[in-house]
């Protein structure tokens, strides 16, 4: 037995979620971020709890780590300096992109920065063929010649893509021989063992991140794990991926991209679980913070996963938990445009002025402000009374930057800004959900982050949504994730094929060469074979068409009727989609792929009895709010959520209070508490 | 219809509401349509459009396809009355002359939305599809001299009736393709991004009723009210500027203005053409909705970039063009390739409020959409044909504080290019064997302009028709403030011996042999400021990065450099300042 332990590392704060493996505690544990060695708190995070729970640090069974060290480097343009070898005739594919303008109208906008050094992307002489021939066999003398080069100019790490590699790998891996030869010190990746897939500006592009990041994350992780092994910590530490998995340190050092944004993807693996605790199968996933708003969706208990988005303006080529962000959080400030028209964001006043009301220095109105003056949020203290608030400043603000140079009094004002952000939020999950073709009204909201409770009813009544569910900690959801994660390691490859049976021999090769390596993979993580799970899927579309959609298929060997079954489940989501699909139409099987994923041991929360005729707790007092849609300030109960046991209910108007957020429960919602402390709220109409 | 001013956050709900339809309508066509043209370059534009026909919300995606969402619904009620348009109804138009906005290729579907009785809106998208049939695989050549050899030629009519597809409608349109297959496939996604549009504004319609209305209103009045608010700001007077196109293939070897006289009276802005070249018997003319367009992109990029793209900004600005110019050409006129001209007209505005916003106009980008066409058989065994469509960026223009971006397509264009590993899996017939920036190709500037790109492309096998289509090969893009001109573009055919043959700007279905290299040039942009004040460091990074060569350096910008590629270049400072004095007498 043990400890489990989870720790996200965000700017400002490191979070720890703690599983006590003999009692079955989950305790919640913060200290201040070190973002010049990230590690540094988390050792000291680590030796705080052990010292607090009187424990050995080798009681410590599990530790994972989600890092913003790739994510750092990237936004503050810190990574390796690298080198690009490509095909000759193609040195410019990095720069010249997908050839679109950044803004259709803005004539100046910038392209984002090149990750590349001047003069660092060399072509070297070779060509494949699309279906895997060669054309013009590698010149190995030329090839050595721009390894010397790049080693004379000083790089850490070489990026590798060339043409079609993705089908034939043979140039890649000699070129990788020859840099092990002539500049072993370098950090290299091929863009064939890291993204085997078509499109090769996508390929080259998450191969030239990987290298931009691996030199630093390697440095970074090797800090860490020396670090812990300091204190005592005997177990090997996790970190996180994009795709919501943990893996071991040594692949993080070989594929750092893949763990580049792995940021708020914990959190929705948090809120998988807690969707499982309510039953809730469909779930968006809803976190504001100060300065975003992070959206997704879960559907059957699993997260969207989507393969490719953008990571500092370059294509990356990786499965990541489908998450969209928006600039709209607490801190987004408000303003009426040069048109009168109200806007809310996505400037932030970030913490520093901060909200008018903190007192910081701000003067613009944020959105927080608008949630005091409309009685949300506690106008005396906030965070947990850590904070005092200047309601006058708030006024002030509103007068000033909104009333003035509009029609709207003070009220108006405030519920206009809380109707503007909440739009845009609207607007965000309408876009992972109906323009994905789901019915937004058959899911639950979840609302997590320091913002999300006070929005999340009046952005699920806009929806149509009628259940909104709320953690026990809705701030710390995504270090209590890592305590939750599987590993998984994701592979694919391309080959083009029509869907035919006459194919499925092709097929099956494709799948077991990915199954044995997936085995393989798991074999170094030290997974035992009954904790293996193999998750198969094809990207398919119809003969002619660009875009594929990702049906998961059968693990293991696909059969004339998986086949057909596959082609049906292909149909069926191209209709869900795009309003249409075309039976008669010839189907074409394009990537292909495999999750080896292997079940980790996670912690058993502890369901406490159920209390429904306990005596509702004394509101900590009565506080005047102004909702959305009503004309008038309603009296309202505010309690401390602690107060409340499972199977409590209470009917809204109120308001719940907690350390790390507040929850702000409408006219026509109800709440209850569940067995595992999560608040369930519903729209009910008719009361 | 009269309704009460809505409030200004409702205002912003429903303008978010009808972004997101335009946006998952444009969504729907770009990943399920069938030809490269949409999917992998997105010539795709949707719209929301409110009861009176005025266009609302438009996806950002380009600019050229604007023309067709100002005009169509308006084209639609003179032609068949607005009390006749009924639930079910979905129409479809594709001819300038007759209610479209583009060229033939250029497909537009429009269908209104109703709850019970109530019309709440139109939907409406344009998409440019590889085939309409015509003269040549891919419809555009070269050479049309009536727009009857430009494809069929589709007037308003309903393709839907009543929730029913017309298929005589659809027969019709399909056997006239060389690959209906495709037509058919690209149309269903357009049809389908309409019936899911109309769908999402009833569900606004019943959530928000005629609130919804009198916001479309209020959000055109916004635009409306912006850019006149931008226009007040310049002081009144007349601007001129004259641009010259390189002129059309042999047929039209000299130079053809495109004169622009901009008068600004208070909050309005009229923008006059006579003067410019009379129509062309080549296909170069610029239908009257797309001069139209064109003048719309040019005032909102100056003016007021972040203002929502609606029929609001069309208010503030009155268009002239004489009939019978090339910018307002007569029935039946080709068009096929009027997008080089409306490149020219962008240029041409832009060149006329220079001297009053040097700190909003870049300096004349690539201004042309260089485009590549090849064709032949897909087996030589059998019938069905390939079509290879293409455009390639070239350089952006420089400003007041950056130099050009390379290799991006600029003004009426932002189509995506193709992957090189997508296009010879669709086209094995094909072998790309460059796509870099062309060195030197950039205007000299204080700020340099963007680079062109050079692609070659090896064909391999007999008889592959190749059609190009550009512009500012001769007619080279300006410069500002001291800064030169950028380099041209050029097409060669480069035959497997080695022997490069110049081609014109306009080459018409040329048969190409195995190993023979289609080579494609695109034009630089001009620079911005004086070369000769350029950072001399600049110079030695543009050096490094192959964007300006040596003896670039040393002529363009008298900056000195010696040393070589490996062991690193230096800047001779010295010499380089006798360089500059010398270059500067």
């Amino acid at each position: 037995m043990g400890y489990m332990i989870g720790v996200d590392v965000g700017g400002t704060f490191t979070d720890f979620s703690v599983f006590d493996l003999d009692t079955g505690r989950l305790i919640n544990y913060k200290d201040s971020s070190t973002p010049e060695d990230p590690s540094r708190a988390i050792v000291k995070g680590v030796q705080d709890i052990l010292a607090q729970e009187k424990a050995d640090a080798d009681q410590v069974s599990y530790l994972a780590h989600g890092t913003t060290v790739g994510t750092n480097a990237l936004i503050e343009k810190k990574g390796a300096k690298l080198g690009l070898i490509t095909t000759e005739g193609f040195k410019d594919t990095m720069e010249i992109g997908n050839q679109k303008r950044p803004s259709l109208y803005d004539l100046q906008a910038q392209k984002p920065v090149s990750l590349i050094p001047s003069g660092c992307n060399m072509g070297v002489k070779e060509r494949i063929l699309y279906n895997g021939g060669i054309d013009t066999p590698l010149d190995e003398e030329d090839a050595r010649r721009v390894i010397r080069f790049l080693k004379h100019k000083g790089v850490q790490a070489i990026a590798v893509c060339t043409l079609f590699s993705f089908i034939n790998p043979a140039h890649e891996r000699r070129i990788k021989e020859l840099i092990e030869e002539e500049f072993p010190e370098a950090y290299t990746t091929i863009s064939s063992d890291l993204a085997p897939e078509f499109r090769e500006y996508s390929r080259m592009s998450t191969t030239v991140l990987n290298c931009y990041l691996g030199p630093v994350m390697k440095k970074y992780v090797h800090n860490f794990q020396q670090s812990l092994k300091d204190i005592g910590v005997q177990v090997e530490p996790y970190i996180t991926q994009s795709n919501g998995s943990i893996i071991s340190i040594k692949e993080t050092i070989d594929c750092p991209i893949k763990c580049a944004v792995s940021g708020p993807s914990a959190g929705v693996v948090a809120a998988t679980f807690i969707g499982r605790q309510c039953g809730a199968s469909k779930v968006i996933t809803f976190d504001m913070g100060g300065t975003s708003a992070d959206i997704s969706l879960i559907e059957n208990y699993s997260p969207k996963v989507s393969n490719e988005r953008l990571v500092e303006g370059y294509p990356a080529r990786i499965p990541m938990i489908n998450i969209i962000t928006i600039g709209a959080g607490g801190g987004s400030i408000a303003r009426i445009d040069e048109g009168n028209a109200l806007k809310v964001g996505p400037e932030s006043a970030g913490a520093v002025p901060g909200p008018a009301c903190y007192g910081r220095g701000g003067t613009q109105p944020v959105v927080t402000d608008a949630n005091i003056v409309l009685g949300k949020l506690n106008q005396n203290r906030i965070l947990g009374g850590r904070m005092k608030v200047h309601l006058e400043k708030a006024y002030q603000a509103l007068d000033e930057y909104i009333c003035a140079k509009s029609s709207l009094n003070r009220e108006e004002a405030a519920n206009g800004i809380i109707t503007v952000v909440n739009s845009n939020m609207v607007r965000a999950v309408r876009s992972v959900s109906v323009e994905k073709g789901y019915d937004v009204r058959e899911f639950s909201l979840m609302a997590f982050g320091g913002a999300g409770p006070l929005h999340a009813c009046e952005v699920a009544q806009e929806l149509g949504i009628r259940e909104v569910i709320i953690p026990p900690h809705p701030g710390t959801l995504c270090s209590l994730g890592l305590l939750l994660a599987d590993t998984k390691f994701d592979l694919s490859r391309t080959n083009i094929l029509d869907a035919t049976k006459e194919n499925i021999l092709l097929f099956n090769n494709e799948f077991s060469d990915m199954l044995l390596q997936g085995a393989k993979a798991l074999d170094r993580e030290g997974i035992v074979q009954e904790r293996r799970i193999f998750e198969c899927s094809i990207d398919m579309r119809y003969q002619r068409q660009n875009f594929e959609i990702n049906i998961p298929v059968a693990s293991g060997v696909l059969t004339e009727e998986t086949l057909e079954k596959a082609l049906s489940d292909f149909h069926a989501e191209h209709k869900r989609s795009y309003g249409y699909c075309n039976e008669n139409a010839p189907v074409q099987f394009v990537s292909y792929r495999v999750s080896a994923i292997g079940i980790i041991d996670k912690p058993e929360m502890e369901a406490k009895p159920m209390e429904p005729e306990a005596p509702l707790p004394k509101p900590i007092e009565v506080r005047r709010v102004l909702y959305q849609n009503c004309t008038e300030y309603l009296e309202s109960p505010v309690y401390s959520r602690d107060d409340l046991l499972p199977g409590q209910s209470i009917s809204g108007p109120c308001i719940c209070e907690q350390m790390d957020t507040t929850l702000v429960v409408p006219p026509k919602w109800v709440l209850k508490v569940d067995r595992y402390g999560n608040i369930v709220i519903h729209y009910n109409e008719v009361r | 219809m009269v309704h009460n001013r809505p409030d200004t956050v409702t205002v912003e709900v429903i303008r978010n509401l009808l972004m997101s339809v335009a946006e998952e309508t444009y969504g729907i066509i770009i990943r399920s349509a069938y030809s490269t043209n949409m999917k992998e370059r997105r010539d795709v534009c949707t719209a929301v459009i409110d009861p009176d026909g005025n266009s609302v919300a438009q996806v950002e995606s380009l600019t050229a396809l604007l023309g067709s969402m100002l005009s169509v619904v308006p084209n639609i009620y003179e032609k068949f009355g607005r009390e006749n348009i009924h639930p079910g109804d979905m129409f479809i138009v594709n001819d300038p002359f007759h209610g479209g906005g583009n060229h033939l290729p250029d497909i537009v579907l429009a269908a209104p939305a109703f709850c019970g009785d109530t019309l709440v809106g139109w939907v409406a998208n344009i998409a440019h599809h590889a085939d309409i049939g015509g003269k040549v695989p891919g419809s555009s050549s070269g050479d049309a001299v009536s727009l009857f050899q430009e494809g069929i030629r589709i007037p308003l009519v309903r393709i839907r009736e009543d929730g029913k597809l017309n298929q005589s409608v659809m027969d019709m349109l399909l056997v006239n393709s060389r690959v209906p297959q495709e037509r058919y496939g690209d149309l269903t996604a357009q049809m389908s991004a309409n019936l899911i549009g109309i769908q999402r504004l009833q569900d606004a319609y019943e959530r928000y009723g005629d609130v919804l209305i009198s916001c479309m209103s209020e959000l055109i009045e916004y635009s409306e009210r912006r850019i006149r608010a931008a226009v007040a700001k310049l002081p009144d007077g007349e601007y001129s500027y004259t641009d010259y196109m390189d002129g059309c293939g042999e047929k039209y070897p000299d130079p053809l203005p495109i004169k622009v006289k901009i008068t600004v009276r208070g909050n309005q802005m009229e923008v006059d053409f006579t003067g410019s070249a009379q129509q062309l018997e080549a296909p170069i003319n610029v239908p009257w909705p797309c001069t139209k367009a064109d003048v719309f992109y040019s005032v909102k990029a100056m003016l007021g970039p972040d203002i929502p793209a609606n029929e609001g900004i069309n208010r503030a600005i009155k268009v002239i063009a004489p009939k019978g110019c090339i910018l307002n050409p007569t029935e039946p006129s080709p068009i096929g390739c009027q997008i080089d001209t409306s490149q020219r007209v962008p240029d041409a505005i832009f060149g006329a409020l220079a001297p009053l916003l040097p700190e909003q106009i870049v300096t004349a980008g690539n201004g042309a959409c260089t485009t590549t066409l090849l064709s032949g058989k897909v087996r030589q065994d059998s019938d069905e044909v390939f079509i290879f469509h293409e455009v390639i960026a070239g350089g952006g223009g420089a400003c007041w504080q950056y130099d050009g971006l390379s290799g991006i397509q600029v003004n009426m264009t932002n189509t995506s290019n193709m992957p090189i590993e997508a296009t010879e899996i669709e086209f094995p017939h094909l072998l790309a064997r460059r796509n870099e920036l062309k060195e030197d190709s950039g205007g000299p500037g204080y700020f340099r302009g963007g680079l062109g790109i050079q692609r070659e492309l090896e064909i391999l096998e007999d008889n592959v028709l190749y059609t190009g289509l550009g512009d500012r090969h001769k007619i080279h893009p300006w410069g500002l403030k001291g800064g030169k001109e950028g380099a041209g573009g050029g097409f060669y055919r480069v035959a497997a011996d080695g022997a490069v043959t110049h081609l014109s700007n306009k080459v018409t279905s040329l048969p190409m042999m195995e190993h023979d290299i289609v080579r494609v040039i695109t034009p630089g942009a001009g620079g911005y400021g004086d070369p000769l004040n350029r950072d001399i460091q600049k110079v030695l990074q543009d050096v490094i990065e192959c964007k300006v060569s040596v003896e670039g350096a040393r002529r363009d910008y008298g900056v000195v450099i010696i040393g070589n590629e490996y062991d690193g270049y230096q800047i001779d400072e010295g010499a380089t300042e006798a360089m500059r004095q010398e270059l500067r007498r």
